[in-house]
């Protein structure tokens, strides 16, 4: 009975974050509108077009919204969960592409494997490549305080051309011909998680994942050290005689463990193999994911579906009503503006609050 | 009569429903210095932020020289010759000292004058010794608080307001700046010092005004007004802490008994701390027993910081051997930045020190039942002024941050309580609260190591003593068992590690 008490006070601001995240995607949509105008583009048949394409019916709701989420959840994961650590992890797009070479190159090698052990050994190598590819930045970070926000950034170039020389070099498919791998074995593919669409069991992944991160952030005494970290590493250590190094040094190569799971999903999945662009910037997108969803893993979902459907739709409205594909980074980029924009008004409003409270002093 | 060059009259200021001011009243003259006392949460803090156009009152007048006047920021304070010495430093830790000095004075100084020259004029004029090469990171609190001052100097105010300055400072210069106060009242500016220590505020104030609770109760020339009225006046019917005001230990005050011998608790020998920067502890040996209170006074920047993370197991030493017990208590200097999560609430920061007791997790599984109850208790116990246990730590007044601090770390049943700083910025009542429960405590068979940099605490509260300096611990003798003889233990090598820091930089300061 106490504990509800607590954990009420802590929904209202799940609650406020997902007010703010809509106010951020109304803002977002009108400017987008504002925009679409001034291209000479009818905004309604675009809206329409983009409302059709993200939820026109089931099938298209769950066939391409939801399974365009799913890489966004999972990545969205990684960053709430390494933002909340208070380590700036912008790598999880060169994380990804570490995780689904190596899950690839697993996928074609361990063909003679059955299923049941092929697709966890995917799955694994993702996450294990994802997080060696977050132990350099980590090393670095700890070892010799130099910044993880450059060290990631600069890991995502090495991890994208990797994989773009993977796909020309040693593990281009056998003609030669295409910049891609060849295909895994059949064993190592996700099964469907709904029959006669294409929603694979990766989103069962992301939302087990959303929900075991969801219980250790608020129940586990790893958990608590994670926020006290993220909050304070002073009054952590000081107070708290948390070893921050090793807060740390775990959030950081777990976030990079699930944006390789990212990648290894994907593989495994949806595309089954490797290609040079299969990211449209995921790991990128994941930081407006984490932060709309003010980085609560359950709120994750909710954000990674809202931008999934925004993916779907701005596919749909490239194809039917002829916008440009550019115009989907714009809103994207908006929208990650707005978010930003609003959440440190929230803050500031909250700090006001907690001047208040406090009186004199 | 000197002619008023400030008045407030029934200034009023909310914060949400939380009324801090509720029509305070000031006046201050020309050529006066002018103390400000109060409880904490009375509207010091308020007052003198309304006054520096800080915060914009809810109702009342401002009139400066006279005419009423809207003071939306600091820049127009200024334009008022209102000059502001803050509490907690505002000072750009990576700048140099010169850098510091002359931020923001583009247009403040005669012109023709540069900056370097009027530092160096200022300081010879008052005083205020500090090294003007090294960043302003590399200095202790003492040197940043005259820096502070010089900063507020350099800008020539007619109305200069201090608040808490002395808290810093060893007695030697508490008294010069008492002397540099009064000279600068004496070359016809309004002089104001916001303080909670009484004698303080006596020994150089000419008039006084009391707050409490957001209202001026009590205006007096300080000659006018005896201690106890004052302290009335303060506390209304609250508790009276002859220590935290400044009066001397209280007449049945004999500090705590000797330590027991067979019940060591701590034993330090020949500890070193060394970081990249030097020396800051040397060949520490100190040895404490359950039921003792050991005091350690020192001027900041001496390696008591240090030496109580050594004591509290935060910090590993160098060099040395270090034993202590497996429960320990720690009050750190910083409440709000390493005593609490401002963003954490009161059960969560109740957590940050119990949650690895067994009682509160099982197996990776935090017991948030039993810490909630544990929250609860403490803010029933002590009087933690919070709506509930969900309150943020950082929505809390310091002194109730403290409560919960004091509060938590008692709660760990330790063998040793390490308490730095424990009350400084806290009002009377806080203060007193703090003191009682570091000697209760002490009854009971805990050992405590008190650092402070307050004189009239160590003395009042210790058993045994000792002065740091210059990262080496010295016993005080029961003969130099005074705030002279402490003194002079205190300043010995004060000087050291500022010279020893501009050795390490060598050529930088060529």
């Amino acid at each position: 009975m106490a504990d509800v008490q607590a954990q009420s006070v802590r929904s209202v601001g799940a609650l406020e974050s997902i007010l703010t995240g809509a106010v951020a995607v109304a803002l977002t949509l009108l400017t987008g509108a504002v925009l679409l105008l001034l291209g000479g583009f009818d905004p309604i048949a675009a809206g329409g077009a983009m409302i059709g394409g993200a939820f026109g019916g089931w099938n298209t709701f769950v066939s391409i919204t939801l399974v365009r989420s799913i890489p966004l959840i999972l990545t969205g994961l990684a960053v709430a969960l390494a933002f909340r650590a208070g380590v700036w992890n912008i790598g999880a797009e060169g994380q990804l592409y570490a995780g689904a070479i190596a899950a690839v190159w697993v996928g074609i090698r361990g063909g003679a494997l059955p299923a049941p052990l092929l697709v966890p050994a995917v799955l694994m190598s993702a996450g294990v490549a994802g997080a060696l590819w977050a132990l350099v930045p980590t090393l670095m970070h700890l070892r010799l305080g130099v910044g993880e926000v450059i060290t990631t950034i600069l890991m995502n170039f090495v991890g994208i051309y990797l994989a773009a020389y993977m796909v020309h070099g040693p593990l281009q498919e056998a003609r030669g011909v295409f910049p891609q791998t060849g295909p895994i074995a059949e064993a190592a593919r996700l099964p469907m998680l709904l029959p006669g669409s294409r929603l694979h069991w990766g989103f069962g992944v992301a939302l087990l994942l959303a929900a075991a991160l969801a219980v250790v952030v608020r129940r586990t005494r790893f958990g608590f050290e994670l926020r006290a970290v993220g909050a304070s590493p002073e009054a952590a250590a000081v107070s708290g005689r948390i070893d921050t190094s090793r807060v740390l040094l775990v959030s950081f190569l777990g976030s990079g463990a699930i944006a390789g799971l990212a990648g290894g999903v994907e593989i495994s999945g949806l595309t089954h193999a490797l290609y040079e662009d299969l990211s449209p910037g995921w790991g990128y997108t994941a930081i407006a994911v984490a932060l709309l969803a003010g980085l609560n893993p359950a709120g994750v979902v909710v954000t990674g579906v809202l931008f999934g459907a925004l993916q779907a739709g701005a596919g749909a409205m490239q194809r039917d009503a002829g916008i440009p594909a550019a115009w989907v980074g714009v809103v994207e980029a908006l929208v990650i503006l707005a978010v930003l924009a609003i959440d440190r008004i929230r803050r500031r409003a909250g700090a006001l609050r907690a001047a208040g409270a406090r009186g004199d002093e | 009569m000197n002619p008023t060059l400030v008045r407030l009259r029934g200034v009023e200021r909310r914060f949400g429903s939380v009324v801090a001011l509720a029509g305070a009243e000031l006046e201050l003259r020309a050529g006066e210095v002018h103390g400000v006392l109060g409880a904490n949460g009375a509207g010091k803090s308020t007052l003198f932020n309304v006054l520096g156009g800080l915060l914009r009152p809810d109702g009342g007048t401002i009139e400066v020289d006279g005419r009423p006047v809207v003071l939306t920021s600091p820049r127009d304070a200024w334009a008022h010759g209102i000059g502001l010495v803050h509490q907690h430093f505002t000072l750009v830790p990576t700048l140099t000292v010169s850098e510091n000095l002359a931020l923001g004075l583009r247009g403040a100084l005669e012109p023709g004058l540069s900056v370097q020259r009027a530092v160096r004029e200022l300081i010879e004029r008052t005083g205020l010794d500090v090294p003007l090469q090294p960043r302003v990171e590399e200095l202790g609190v003492g040197d940043r608080q005259r820096i502070e001052i010089l900063k507020a100097l350099l800008r020539d105010p007619r109305i200069l307001v201090l608040d808490e300055p002395t808290a810093v400072l060893t007695p030697d210069e508490i008294e010069r700046l008492f002397d540099l106060l009064r000279e600068l009242a004496g070359e016809g500016r309004a002089v104001t010092l916001v303080a909670h220590k009484l004698d303080d505020v006596l020994a150089v104030a000419d008039r006084v005004t009391v707050l409490r609770a957001g209202r001026t109760v009590l205006t007096a020339a300080s000659g006018e007004a005896d201690q106890s009225e004052l302290v009335r006046a303060m506390v209304g019917d609250g508790v009276v802490d002859t220590i935290a005001l400044g009066l001397g230990p209280p007449p049945s005050g004999a500090p705590p008994s000797a330590p027991h011998a067979e019940r060591w608790v701590v034993r330090l020998r020949g500890v070193d701390v060394e970081d990249e920067r030097g020396w800051r502890l040397h060949k520490v040996d100190l040895d404490v027993a359950g039921g003792e209170v050991v005091g350690v006074a020192g001027v900041e920047g001496n390696g008591q910081r240090e030496l109580a993370r050594v004591l509290a197991g935060r910090l590993e030493a160098t060099r040395g051997t270090v034993e202590l017990p497996e429960q320990i208590g720690f009050i750190p200097q910083n409440r709000s930045t390493e005593g609490l999560i401002g963003e954490f609430d009161l059960v969560e920061n109740v957590a940050l020190a119990l949650y690895r007791k067994p009682e509160f997790h099982s197996g990776p599984w935090l017991r948030w039942d039993g810490m909630k109850r544990v929250a609860e208790e403490i803010r029933s116990r002590y009087e933690v002024a919070a709506p509930s246990v969900a309150t943020l730590g950082g929505a809390l007044s310091g002194g109730n941050q403290q409560r919960v601090i004091v509060g938590r770390e008692l709660e760990m049943s330790a063998d040793l309580l390490v308490a730095e700083n424990p009350t400084r910025g806290l009002d009377v009542s806080a203060a007193a609260f703090v003191h009682d429960e570091l000697r209760r405590l002490a009854s009971e068979g805990v050992a405590i190591v008190l650092l402070s940099t307050d004189l009239d605490e160590v003395l009042a509260l210790s058993g045994r003593i000792f002065a740091i300096a210059a990262g080496t611990l010295r016993p005080v003798s029961s003969r130099a068992r005074d705030r002279a003889g402490i003194g002079a233990l205190m300043l010995r090598g004060e000087r050291r590690t500022a010279v020893d820091s501009a050795l390490e930089r060598g050529v930088d300061d060529g």
